[in-house]
């Protein structure tokens, strides 16, 4: 459901401002911070628009006319040639009839958060509706390459935070990223549940990866899919990690589920942590290769989280429903025989290979998998491909 | 004066009866082959002249044509080289016309007159229709298991000529029969651990299932894939035969004098060629590698490496147990009834110990994945994830640990499943067709309510339930129970059936 909003008159002048040649989110801004978006385009067309220094201060004032290093700043040629060969009306009226829109400074639409930051995005394009952005915003980031219980607790944290009506943000990513948006889709068929907002790398109308194309129509159904890069762009690696700025931009708290030793997560993290917004980390296990960036991060200072309630708690907020949460594990394998207690002992909390459990003396390959089929039916045990791992029953 | 006797060329793995007619009459001295002779049978004239010269005999200073019939067929080889000879000298009289009837003659003739082996001795004589067959003394063993022909031995053209005149008595063949002690192969002892692959290598032996192990490097495949071969039962006559003649044709070393009764073991390198591992290519058509490993063995390790227009050569020689191969001059049949064993790493990192743990892109793991092609993913009835044995598996914690069984134990339990297989009138469990599974390998209730659970749940496809069915045959003849396949037997074959590769589930 997208909002009914009008496009405010500067929309196709802003996004086309945005489509310049060597455009960079600071110059974007202080162009944008200096002239309505229609005038700033006239002075690129007639070529009198000089470049603002990157700190927005004004050109046009005579004593900004130069930068720090002597030389006059000139109008960029290619600027007035690009804008002469683009007719932003015709052009925008494209994308706005698919359901595109447009945000920058000062926009009512424009995110509270990002208004603040220092490095916020000259113009922001959307799909569906920015509106939960005004709750309580969390990223729930993590690596693509997850394991099994990673997904499991991303998924798990996503509905009940998106439960809680906190958005749940996230980046569209395989792994982590797709299970919290999973998650928080899940929860939203209930009422009072927050929509997902996905920050994409690419254009918002590029599915990446492209296996994606069902999760992002639903994230745009339920809540929204934003950009700060144009509609068409393709999604480059460079644009990652300035995509993981918008997120930490945007959130009061971010929460790493898991990760490899070096990974996009860390680098949402850090941007976090130099805004000075609240890092958290979801323990992972020691020998699990998965969660050795997490876990380091965890060690270097951040506060581990281990369920929503645990991020309810840092934000400040409560879980309106309380969970029972109790000890259901043991009380659900009470009743396994001896062999099946065996089997679930042996598949342990860490992905393991029906080779390593067969090994247990006295099993045979078919009373394994027998028993295993029953823990899986009971929800005691999951299988990925070919690696079990023990499941708490929920 | 004209002289005829009889040899034979080789073609694929089957002789070809090849008639040597040489004429020697008056006029310029010369030596001409016809006959469609290929270069090395060209080379023949070269040879036989040094030949017939270094044993004392003499080079008839005459016009001298050969003929080799019939004369539509390409020859290739230097079999024909003693036969050339002693037709030679025949016909210039040096020897008597009348001690050549009813002989055949086979050899390639060194410079000093000595005579030697050529590859695919036994289907040559095979094929010579002469009562008696003149081979080298070193192919004579091979030769006589043919077991319809004379074989007389001679070790080279001076005495053979001698022989032939009358002033000396033919050798006798060389008491080579007693089998040269095998080199030992590798025993299942040797494998600690490992409880699924080594179940998986003897389900395989027993039921003729082809095995697709999977595991990253250093985790015991090739050394899995080794034992299976001592795990099948020896070659009876037939089989060994034809073992022999393959082997013999494609030029592998022979165990001296004795019929190959071990099932062959083959591994070739990823680098094979296509027509390497068919079969064909020159005048003679060299059978493939995957002919070599016939009623045997085949592995391909690093089963991604392997070109995939190669692998999907294979499947359908794999399906049929024979491969045709046809070129513009001849088309051969290559038996290829092999058992098939492939490893692969799970990806290109090969270190994967469990989801999430490798720093493979999804992208790649795919592509490495897709490089075996689905239908020939689909041959191998047994896939089996093999992980590195941890530390304390590889080193006591305490004590001893309990000795595995060894290749004697499980060989046997094999022999015994393959005579029940065998009773029911399809060569192996894998061989079962799907029409007469119902009939051979029926289910028990609770069996049959398992297999549909799984097919309604979608994970297990049609043809998937038929393999399975087989496997859990195999798996009941094993443990010697000859009713319905009980639910028992379908989570063991389920078990042995990993779904190894599987591109990242798309979230959305």
């Amino acid at each position: 459901m997208s909002e009914p909003v009008e496009d405010s008159p500067g929309a196709a002048f802003a996004a086309a401002l945005a489509g310049l040649p060597g455009m960079g989110p600071a110059t974007l801004v202080a162009i944008l911070r200096q002239w309505p978006p229609e005038e700033a385009w006239a002075r690129v067309c007639e070529g009198s628009l000089r470049r603002p220094d990157a700190r927005g201060r004004r050109a046009e004032s005579e004593q900004f006319a130069w930068s720090d290093d002597g030389h006059p700043r000139q109008p960029k040629p290619a600027w007035r040639d690009a804008a002469g060969r683009l007719d932003p009306p015709q052009w925008w009226a494209y994308h706005a009839a698919r359901g595109i829109r447009v945000t920058w400074p000062g926009q009512p639409s424009y995110p509270r958060a990002l208004a603040m930051d220092h490095q916020l995005p000259g113009v922001l394009f959307w799909r569906g509706s920015l509106a939960w952005l005004d709750s309580p915003c969390v990223a729930l980031v993590g690596t693509r390459r997850a394991s099994p219980d990673g997904r499991a607790v991303a998924f798990e944290m996503g509905r009940d935070l998106a439960g809680a009506g906190v958005c749940v943000v996230s980046g569209l990513a395989l792994g982590i990223d797709a299970a919290a948006h999973l998650g928080a889709l899940r929860a939203g068929e209930q009422t009072g549940a927050a929509g997902p907002v996905g920050v994409a790398a690419s254009g918002v109308d590029v599915v990446y990866p492209r296996q994606h194309a069902r999760l992002w129509g639903q994230v745009v159904a339920a809540g929204a899919v934003l950009s700060e890069n144009l509609p068409g762009r393709p999604a480059q690696a460079w644009r990652f990690p300035s995509r993981n700025r918008v997120i930490a931009g945007l959130v009061k708290m971010v929460v790493v589920v898991e990760s490899h030793s070096t990974g996009g997560s860390l680098i949402t993290a850090e941007a976090a942590i130099a805004r000075g917004i609240d890092v958290r980390v979801v323990p992972g296990p020691v020998h699990s290769p998965a969660s050795v960036g997490s876990n380091q991060l965890l060690y270097d200072g951040p506060g581990p989280v281990r369920n929503a309630q645990d991020v309810l708690d840092g934000l400040g907020l409560f879980l309106s429903a309380a969970k029972d949460r109790g000890a259901p594990a043991t009380s659900r394998t009470e009743n396994l025989g001896a062999e099946a207690r065996t089997v679930l002992d042996a598949v342990g909390w860490r992905p393991t290979s029906l080779n390593q459990i067969v090994e247990r003396p006295g099993l045979t390959a078919a009373r394994a998998m027998a028993l295993l089929d029953d823990l899986e039916a009971r929800g005691l045990v999951g299988r990925h491909h070919d690696w079990w791992v023990r499941r708490r029953p929920s | 004066m004209l002289a005829t006797v009889s040899s034979a060329i080789l073609t694929g793995v089957e002789g070809r009866p090849i008639s040597v007619e040489v004429h020697v009459s008056t006029g310029i001295p010369s030596f001409t082959v016809v006959g469609l002779p290929d270069a090395s049978c060209r080379e023949a004239r070269d040879r036989v002249r040094a030949a017939i010269l270094s044993s004392g005999l003499k080079w008839p200073q005459h016009r001298v044509t050969v003929n080799l019939a019939p004369t539509g067929v390409r020859k290739g080889g230097a079999g024909l080289d003693l036969p050339i000879a002693v037709a030679l000298l025949a016909a210039d009289g040096q020897l008597p016309l009348e001690s050549l009837g009813g002989m055949g003659f086979l050899g390639e003739l060194g410079l000093d007159g000595s005579v030697r082996r050529v590859p695919g001795t036994l289907a040559l004589v095979d094929a010579i229709p002469a009562r008696c067959v003149v081979v080298p003394a070193s192919g004579a063993a091979e030769a006589a298991l043919v077991r319809r022909h004379v074989v007389r031995p001679t070790p080279g053209l001076r005495h053979l000529a001698a022989i032939l005149r009358g002033e000396d008595g033919w050798p006798p063949i060389m008491a080579a029969d007693q089998p040269t002690p095998d080199r030992p192969r590798p025993d299942l002892i040797d494998v600690r651990g490992q409880p699924l692959g080594r179940l998986a290598v003897e389900v395989a032996a027993a039921g003729g299932h082809h095995l697709l192990l999977v595991g990253p490097p250093g985790a015991g495949k090739t050394m899995l894939a080794e034992r299976l071969g001592g795990l099948l039962p020896p070659l009876d006559t037939d089989e060994a035969l034809e073992v022999t003649r393959i082997h013999s044709a494609a030029g592998i070393h022979l165990p001296q004098g004795t019929l190959i009764r071990r099932p062959p073991y083959r591994a070739p390198h990823h680098t094979a060629s296509l027509v390497s591992l068919i079969g064909g290519g020159g005048v003679y058509m060299r059978p493939g590698e995957l002919s070599c490993a016939h009623n045997g063995v085949l592995f391909l390790d690093e089963l991604a490496e392997f070109p995939s227009d190669v692998l999907d050569t294979l499947r359908q020689p794999l399906e049929e147990g024979r491969v045709l191969v046809c070129r513009a001059r001849a088309s051969v049949v290559f038996p290829a009834r092999v058992l098939l064993v492939a490893a692969m790493n799970p990806c290109p990192c090969g270190s994967e110990r469990g989801p999430g743990s490798c720093r493979c892109r999804d992208a790649t793991r795919y592509r490495y994945s897709a490089r075996v092609s689905g239908p020939f993913l689909d041959r191998f009835d047994l896939r089996v994830m093999v992980d590195r044995p941890e530390v304390s598996e590889l080193l006591p914690p305490g004590g001893e640990w309990a000795t595995p069984e060894s290749t004697a134990t499980v060989g046997a339990r094999v022999a015994a499943a393959r005579l029940v297989a065998g009773g029911r009138g399809v060569r192996d469990n894998a061989a079962i067709p799907g029409s007469r599974l119902d009939e051979l390998a029926p289910l028990q209730a609770g069996a049959r309510l398992l297999l549909e659970t799984r097919l309604r749940q979608g994970r297990l496809s049609a043809r998937g339930l038929h393999r399975v069915r087989r496997v859990a045959r195999t798996l009941a003849d094993l443990e010697g129970s000859t009713g319905p396949v009980g639910a028992d037997h379908v989570y063991g074959a389920l078990a042995l059936r990993a779904e190894v590769f599987q591109p990242e589930e798309a979230a959305g």
